[in-house]
């Protein structure tokens, strides 16, 4: 049923899809590279509909598979042959920004009535900001909970009203659920090596009171050193090492884990496939700090350099932060960038959606900084390390803290 | 190492009628465990979710679904991207053959320093992969205007596999003895009459199995098509396939019946010259 | 006459190398050159579009070496393509072998064979990452239920398996085109030769040391450095299985050299990497011309 409701919305949007692939000569095109695939449905939408209203400018979408997105952004810059927008993941902004890669576009939006910074969600604005300057402007955002297999829960001895909300609850509460012998799991977060791993990871420092510049303190010790146990005393699988988010909630809907830390990206899977009572929970506090604090996620729209149609990009931008455009993000699991849009009235599980976006007030952008690959790439091991036993949490993060240290210098990060 | 007249022998002979079937029997399992993922991957493609990553794999779909099926044709226009990926490896494993048959034959039967680089530069150029090559490749087929073509595409996987092509049709033609062709010419027959009636057909078996994988490795190639093309309707299975590998999550059911679709044609093509490939590769084809 | 005087000339053969040779000089040498260039610069996204960048001569090289890892994926690749390029040329000898003896359907088999080798590599990476998962992956259920194991493997999760694990998916990629290849090289021996023996009294080992293998000689050179290069670029598989993870234990060449151009935006490194690559293969390349020279002419 839930799987017909999306169809639905699908068909409708594929059907005019074909009919605005190619669009009319006359007009002005705008070429846009996206990340929208059958998993935000909505952005195709908005393409359609764009090209449908407007005769003078037209978008002309291209698909770029989210691995593959930096490769081909590369290789656009490398060429000189730049599409006219492109969504990107915000971490890496500052990365392109740095490079002098992306238009400026702070004074375009001072003007535009449209994107007022007052709509937008604080944190996610921050993403677009390189040393002052403006290089982007926040599409979509999500942020991070851990969904929560109600029955699972139970099935432990476990009260699911009385979810875990410190640290040491949810270790608690995974040990009841967990029988790694079966491949039942407590938790689900992902380690991959990928700045996946940092996005799930970086949350439980700032819990722990902790950031990147006392990566060597206790509490970053602690902050690792949770996850460590988790692995170690069976709670969480050691798969956690090699697979990434979805795939653990692959896991969680097949029922092999019991509270997965995702965000609502996941939803409209969620929807169709679960067969279990389900909730999602905020991130679980350190007891002794009660520090909130989330990841930020999501794409922002950019203007790369050298871009044919700078102005028509730019009015693609504001069209589909229109609240009526950016209120269909939500029925592709996604939360606009703005706050000023309520979901549709139809929402299956609007609870859910609300959830999420009472977090993103705690959600905090990884950086910006045009070292944030490095960085990143230096959290990653020392969490395998960690977790793999290779060193101790203390020695792993002692070995990222050398490696990152510099590159704070270089590029420092307000509140990291 | 039984003597005449021992009981292995006996057992033996009285199994001799059967060895055929037996070894058949071999041959089955062999394929059988083989193609196990291959199988893997089809059921999958017929399971729904939970069931995919169910924590005790199920060997067979216990409530086989064809949602996945229905949904890709629904979604994706799967004839244009089968249509694509045809014209797109067809164009290849051709002018990949037209190239490498003269550069084959040259360097298998003239032996100089030269052609001996030749060989080596070849082998070489093969080795760094797509994403590493098409930034450059991008920039001279822009040039040449032939970005957003399916040629430039065909142009592209060409560079791929016709090293390979040629390092293995070499290798057939030098098994050829030229005393042959050098007989043919005695009688009178220019070289080139000699190569197309004597050499080119004693080399059928080569040409078969690099055309079925020229082919092949064409037809499975991403990166090339996703780079060089801009417009959904140019691009072939592949790149169809990563429209089920969202950005945050893939759609496995989907995905794999996306890519069961994209290999069946394949498969049935395979059926149906069957035949003549295996005339091909019947031992001891070179009498 | 004049057209096969023209044939017959020394010049066709140029032509005839210089097409296919032209043709891969300019789409892939290019390349390369760009490549070898990029690795003796300083290279950032700011300065990627031109081709006027800070000279740094062997700086990049350099800090490979320095690089803690570059010991590590050397030796990961060094260990994935010996591993690779034996087992699959044994595996695909056999499979060939046993599909060349006579009996109902053997050819058929044997095309079914090639089916693993049509999948798009994603999707290879995808099945296999659920088969050796090490919860409700069906390997490790395969071998409890078989009483084989008691606990689980991890396959991908451990450090010291994940190496292991990619490489037995890579070989079971390989093994089709192994095997197809030595198909055509057994069936160019002419069975003449065989019979010719087994009237001498050779038996079946003897005949396969003492016939086969010489025969097959130029075909098994070809296929185990063809083998060499895929292995050494072998790329989506690991990618799409383990990013190289974990903590580097399944990244190789081509994966490292990807991630420092695209993830880190390292080009210089990640060229410095390829070209060290291409200095590898032609070593590989070199080698295969010494023993096909060393062939006696035909």
């Amino acid at each position: 049923m839930k799987r017909r409701t999306f169809c639905t919305l699908a068909t409708a949007g594929s059907a005019s899809l074909a009919l605005g692939a190619r669009p009319a000569r006359a007009a002005t095109t705008v070429s846009l590279w996206h990340i929208f695939g059958y998993s935000t449905e909505p952005g195709l939408i908005n393409i359609t509909r764009f090209n449908q209203t407007r005769t003078d400018v037209q978008i002309d979408g291209k698909s770029v598979p989210f691995g593959q997105l930096s490769q081909q952004l590369v290789k656009a810059v490398a060429t000189g042959d730049v599409p006219d927008l492109i969504t990107i993941d915000n971490p890496t902004v500052a990365s392109f920004a740095g490079q002098g890669v992306l238009e400026e576009v702070g004074a375009k939006v001072a003007a535009s009535k449209g994107l007022a910074r007052s709509r937008f969600f604080p944190g996610s604005w921050a993403t677009t900001i390189f040393q002052g300057k403006q290089f982007a402007v926040p599409g979509e955002v999500n942020t991070l909970m851990f969904y929560v297999n109600q029955d699972m829960l139970r099935a432990g001895g476990v009260d699911p009203a009385k979810p875990p909300q410190t640290w040491a609850e949810l270790t608690a509460v995974a040990a009841k659920v967990a029988d790694s012998a079966k491949g039942k799991y407590g938790i689900g977060v992902s380690a991959i090596q990928t700045e996946e791993g940092t996005f799930q990871w970086l949350p439980f420092l700032q819990q722990s009171g902790a950031g990147l510049k006392t990566l060597t303190s206790p509490d970053a010790v602690a902050a690792l050193q949770l996850w460590v146990d988790w692995v170690q005393k069976g709670y969480a699988s050691h798969d956690i090492l090699v697979k990434r988010q979805s795939e653990m909630t692959d896991a969680w809907l097949a029922g092999n884990s019991a509270m997965s830390l995702s965000g609502p990206w996941e939803l409209p899977r969620i929807l169709r496939d679960v067969k279990f009572n389900w909730t999602v929970i905020p991130m679980p506090v350190r007891a002794d700090k009660n520090i909130h604090a989330t990841a930020l996620g999501g794409y922002v729209w950019a203007i790369p350099k050298g871009a044919k149609n700078v102005d028509a990009a730019f009015q693609v931008i504001e069209y589909m932060l229109a609240p009526e455009q950016a209120a269909r993000s939500f029925a592709g699991g996604r939360l606009p960038a703005v706050q000023d849009v309520q979901p549709p009235a139809d929402l299956p599980r609007a609870e859910v959606y609300a959830g999420f976006e009472s977090q993103l007030q705690y959600a905090r952008p990884r950086g910006p900084s045009p070292e944030w690959p490095r960085i990143s790439e230096a959290l990653q091991r020392a969490i395998q390390e960690a977790i793999t036993g290779q060193q101790p949490a203390q020695q792993a993060l002692a070995t990222a803290a050398a490696t990152i240290a510099p590159l704070l210098q270089r590029y420092p990060i307000e509140g990291m | 190492m039984s003597r005449p007249g021992s009981a292995g022998d006996g057992v033996r002979r009285a199994l001799a009628p059967l060895r055929p079937w037996l070894l058949t029997a071999g041959g089955v399992v062999i394929a059988a465990v083989y193609l196990f993922p291959v199988y893997w991957m089809v059921i999958s493609s017929l399971k729904a979710n939970p069931e995919l990553f169910a924590a005790t794999p199920t060997l067979y779909p216990h409530a086989p679904t064809l949602a996945a099926f229905r949904w890709i044709f629904a979604r994706e226009n799967v004839g244009l991207y089968l249509q694509n990926s045809a014209i797109i490896s067809f164009s290849v494993t051709a002018l990949t053959l037209v190239l490498a048959t003269g550069a084959a034959y040259a360097l298998a039967r003239i032996r100089t320093f030269w052609t001996a680089a030749m060989v080596v530069a070849i082998m070489a150029v093969q080795v760094l992969p797509p994403p590493l090559l098409v930034t450059p490749m991008f920039v001279i087929f822009r040039q040449i205007g032939l970005v957003n073509t399916q040629f430039a595409v065909i142009l592209a996987t060409t560079t791929k596999v016709l090293p390979f092509a040629i390092i293995m049709l070499r290798t057939s033609f030098a098994q050829i003895p030229v005393e042959l062709e050098e007989a043919a010419r005695v009688d009178g027959c220019p070289r080139f009459v000699a190569f197309f009636h004597i050499t080119l057909p004693l080399a059928r078996t080569g040409y078969i199995v690099v055309s079925s994988l020229v082919f092949l490795l064409a037809y499975g190639e991403f990166v090339y098509p996703l780079s060089l093309m801009n417009h959904k309707d140019l691009q072939p299975g592949p790149v169809g396939l990563y429209s089920f590998i969202g950005a945050d999550f893939a759609d496995w059911p989907d995905a794999l019946a996306f890519a069961t679709v994209f290999v069946a044609p394949v498969i049935v093509l395979y059926m149906f010259l069957q035949r003549r490939i295996v005339s091909g590769l019947t031992a001891g084809a070179l009498k | 006459m004049s057209r096969d005087r023209f044939l017959d000339s020394p010049t066709i053969w140029v032509l005839l190398i210089g097409a296919a040779a032209l043709f891969l000089l300019l789409l892939v040498g290019y390349p390369i050159a760009y490549n070898l260039v990029m690795s003796v610069q300083e290279v950032t996204l700011g300065n990627l579009p031109s081709f006027s960048r800070p000279w740094v001569g062997l700086q990049n090289y350099r800090q490979l070496l320095a690089d803690p890892l570059f010991l590590l994926v050397a030796k990961n690749t060094l260990i994935f393509t010996v591993a690779n390029v034996a087992v699959q040329f044994v595996l695909g000898l056999g499979l060939a072998l046993y599909f060349q003896l006579s009996f109902p359907a053997s050819s058929f088999l044997r095309g079914l064979v090639l089916v693993g080798w049509m999948l798009p590599p994603l999707v290879i990476g995808a099945v296999w990452k659920w088969l050796l998962g090490s919860d409700s992956g069906f390997v490790n259920y395969a071998l409890q239920g078989l009483g084989l194991i008691s606990g689980k493997i991890y396959w991908l999760a451990d450090p010291l398996l994940s190496l292991v694990a990619v490489t037995i998916a890579n070989i079971w990629f390989g093994v089709p085109f192994n095997m197809i290849l030595l198909a055509a090289g057994l069936a160019g021996i002419p069975t003449d030769i065989y019979e010719a023996a087994a009237l001498d009294g050779a038996g079946p080992v003897r005949r396969f040391i003492w016939i086969t293998l010489p025969l097959l000689r130029p075909t098994i050179y070809a296929l185990l450095s063809l083998t060499t290069v895929y292995t050494m670029r072998a790329f989506d598989l690991i990618y799409t299985m383990t990013h190289g993870g974990p903590l580097d234990s399944s990244n190789i060449f081509p994966v490292w050299s990807y991630r420092m151009s695209f993830e880190l935006f390292d080009f210089g490194g990640g060229a410095a990497i390829a070209t060290a690559m291409f200095a590898l293969v032609l070593v590989v390349a070199l080698a295969y011309v010494r023993s096909v020279n060393a062939e006696r002419p035909m």
